[in-house]
Order: C-alpha cells, then sequence, then structure tokens
C-alpha cells in the first residue's frame, strides 16, 4: 500500500480543499484516464483497490500509472475516549484531490479495455470520475 | 500548412479578472495577438473558431488568418491556450503573428504506424515515450506531423529521435539520443495476503530528526578528544585541584 517512507511531522492539520487541480489535469503518459469531478481524500487503501481491480481486468495487458500519492496522514483517536489529551495516533494516509485532477493513467489497451478497466477502479474511488483519452 | 482558416476578432476595451468572467459568459474568449515586433494588442475571440483551429489536422501549429475589426488580416498561430482542468473549456489563448522568414521553434507530433512485432509475437507493451519533437523550421515548412513505423521493433529494442526521418529544411532540437517509443516486458504481479497488506499499512513512518545531521566519524571524533570544562568556575576549580 502507498504511503511515505519518510516524514518530518507525524501529525497534519486537515486544510482546505479550495479551488481546482491545475497541475496534473491532462495526460501525461498513457492514452485513457480517469480523471476525478470533485475535491475529496483518497486513502492509500483506496488507490490500492483500484489499482488491483483494474490490474485483475487488463491481466498484464498494459501499462498503469498512478498520479496521486498519499502522503497526508490523518489521526484518529480511540473509540470511547474522552475529548482532550492531545491529538490521536496516525490511522492512515490519503491524497488530497482536487476537482480535475487525474487520478491513473492507462496505456497499451484498447479503449473498450480502458473504459471497463477504469469503470472498476472508479466504484472503489470515494469521489465522481470521468474518463478522459488523448485528442488525436 | 494552409491558410484557410478565417478567425474573426475584435478588440478588447475592458481588462482583468471580471470582465473576462463575463466575457466568457457572454461566449467569447479574452485572448492576445502578439509577436513579429508588433504591438501586443487584447482581443476578443470565438472559443468555437479555435477549438476548429485544434482540431484541424495540423492542430496547433496550423497557420490561419486573423481578421481584427478595423484592420488588415494577420497571418498568425496559436502560441499557448488555457483550458478548464475539469470542464476542458477555452478560458485564454495567445496568438503570435507568424512572419514569413523567420525561422520558428514549435513542437511537432509524432504519429506510430503499424504494431510491433515485440507485441504482435513476443507478447510485450508497446509504451510510447516521446509524442512531440521540437523543431526549428520556417513557416512554410511545418509538418503537420511525423509519421514512424514501428513494425520492426521488438522487445529491448528503442526507437530514438536519430532514426526519425525529416527533410533538410526541418532542424530537430530534440535530444537525438531521446528514446521515442519502446516494447517492455511487464513484471507478473505477486498478489500478497491480505494480512501482509494490513500488516504494513500499520507500519509508521521514518520521522526525519530536527537539527544538524552528526555523521559517524564526527561523533567518534568528539568522544576520542578532552571533554572541555563547563563553566569558567569549574575550571578554575580544577586548577586549584592540581597546584
Amino acid at each position: 500500500m502507498l504511503m511515505p517512507g519518510k516524514v518530518k511531522y507525524r501529525k497534519q492539520h486537515r486544510g482546505r480543499r479550495r479551488g481546482k487541480a491545475w497541475r496534473g489535469s491532462t495526460l501525461s503518459f498513457g492514452d485513457y484516464g480517469l480523471k476525478a469531478l470533485e475535491a475529496g481524500w483518497v486513502t492509500g487503501r483506496q488507490i490500492e483497490a483500484s489499482r488491483v481491480a483494474i490490474m485483475r481486468f487488463i491481466k498484464r495487458g498494459g501499462k498503469l500509472w498512478i498520479r496521486i500519492f498519499p502522503d497526508k496522514p490523518v489521526t484518529k483517536k480511540p473509540a470511547e475516549t474522552r475529548m482532550g489529551k492531545g491529538k490521536g495516533a496516525p490511522e492512515f494516509w490519503v491524497a488530497v484531490v482536487k476537482p480535475g485532477r487525474v487520478l491513473f493513467e492507462m496505456e497499451g489497451v484498447t479503449e473498450v479495455e480502458a473504459r471497463e478497466a477504469l469503470r472498476l477502479a472508479s466504484h472503489k474511488l470515494p469521489l465522481p470520475t470521468a474518463f478522459v483519452a488523448r485528442a488525436v | 500548412m494552409t491558410e484557410a482558416m478565417n478567425v474573426q476578432a475584435e478588440p478588447r476595451e475592458e481588462f482583468g479578472k471580471n470582465a473576462s468572467r463575463r466575457m466568457r459568459r457572454a461566449g467569447r474568449v479574452p485572448a492576445i495577438l502578439y509577436g513579429d515586433h508588433g504591438l501586443a494588442i487584447p482581443i476578443a475571440v470565438d472559443p468555437r473558431a479555435i477549438q476548429t483551429v485544434l482540431a484541424s489536422e495540423s492542430g496547433h501549429n496550423a497557420i490561419f488568418s486573423l481578421e481584427i475589426k478595423g484592420k488588415a488580416p494577420a497571418r498568425v498561430m496559436l502560441r499557448e491556450w488555457q483550458v478548464d482542468p475539469v470542464h476542458g473549456e477555452l478560458l485564454h489563448v495567445d496568438i503570435v503573428r507568424v512572419a514569413r522568414e523567420t525561422k520558428l521553434r514549435l513542437k511537432v507530433p509524432i504519429h506510430v504506424t503499424g504494431e510491433a512485432k515485440g507485441v504482435k509475437v513476443q507478447g510485450g507493451v508497446f509504451e510510447f515515450v516521446l509524442r512531440e519533437i521540437e523543431i526549428e523550421c520556417l513557416p512554410d515548412d511545418i509538418p503537420e506531423h511525423l509519421s514512424v513505423d514501428v513494425t520492426e521493433l521488438t522487445i529491448g529494442k528503442n526507437l530514438r529521435v536519430a532514426d526519425l526521418a525529416l527533410g533538410e529544411k526541418v532542424k530537430i532540437l530534440t535530444d537525438p539520443a531521446s528514446v521515442v517509443a519502446h516494447v517492455v516486458t511487464l513484471k507478473a504481479e505477486e498478489e500478497k495476503p491480505a494480512a501482509e497488506v494490513a500488516e504494513a499499512a500499520t507500519v509508521e513512518p521514518e520521522v526525519i530528526k530536527k537539527g544538524k545531521v552528526v555523521s559517524e566519524e564526527e561523533a567518534a571524533a568528539a568522544e576520542g578528544a578532552e571533554p572541555k570544562p563547563e563553566t569558567k568556575k569549574e575550571a578554575r576549580k580544577e586548577g586549584r585541584k592540581e597546584s
């Protein structure tokens, strides 16, 4: 599962998810991709589930690029704990995704296969997505 | 390259974020015309006309005629265009004047034809690494695209920029050693057991320590040296004891 190897700080603030993805919003490597239409946090587990869904469908047929990385730690307090006593322990890692961000890219498969593989992947994600193909 | 396409434009009198948004709502796109030692003129164009230029065979390298109300038509091409990251609508366009005798630096798309032997026979995956190359040429010599036949490409062999055949009128600026395409073999993926994946997920990453990083040699040298007296008082006391 994706997560950073080294970090400067163990915990982070939640932050805001304003604006659109002005970077990473075009296809850079493959012919087909999956684009986020809304903002959200995508966990490492969700990215891994999507990757597995795509790879199972294409069966070594094509190449996949994951364009997001979960580098933000999310903390959680244990169940039935009183408030206070500091921030909870890091629980999982998320990638902050803004509308327009390309999440996955594929190459070496037909458009029909890419559409189906990315449709299966989109069901593992917490935000609405759209299929994109390279023009030309 | 033909100049058959004609785009109508009108000069812009209002500037800034608010005026540009009003213009986009009204169905026009803010643009700017510059280059060829002429003045920069802010203009407004029809986004559908620009989309037609972009969708033409020459794509973003198409040379077309721009007619601004009350002025003679100019020979122009697109330099840069901004699109909305979600919906893909045009937001702004940079249009540059093209002089017939001035060489241009631009990017030309590469089109591959045929199916590589490495894919068809050997079962590899075709990877298209470089989709555009930078060239320098006169406006009348701009190629629409570069066609490359990849039928003979096998696993482990690369198609490089140096292998591309272009006429004498066109100079390639991209590094000739750059790989354009190759066929790769993909590793079989091993599915890890769920327990192993869950265990890996609970491991926390290393936290980078604050302050100066002391190397092992420096630490050893510091240990070997005599410890200095911490304060002046301690130094004095030690001096008395010795006497």
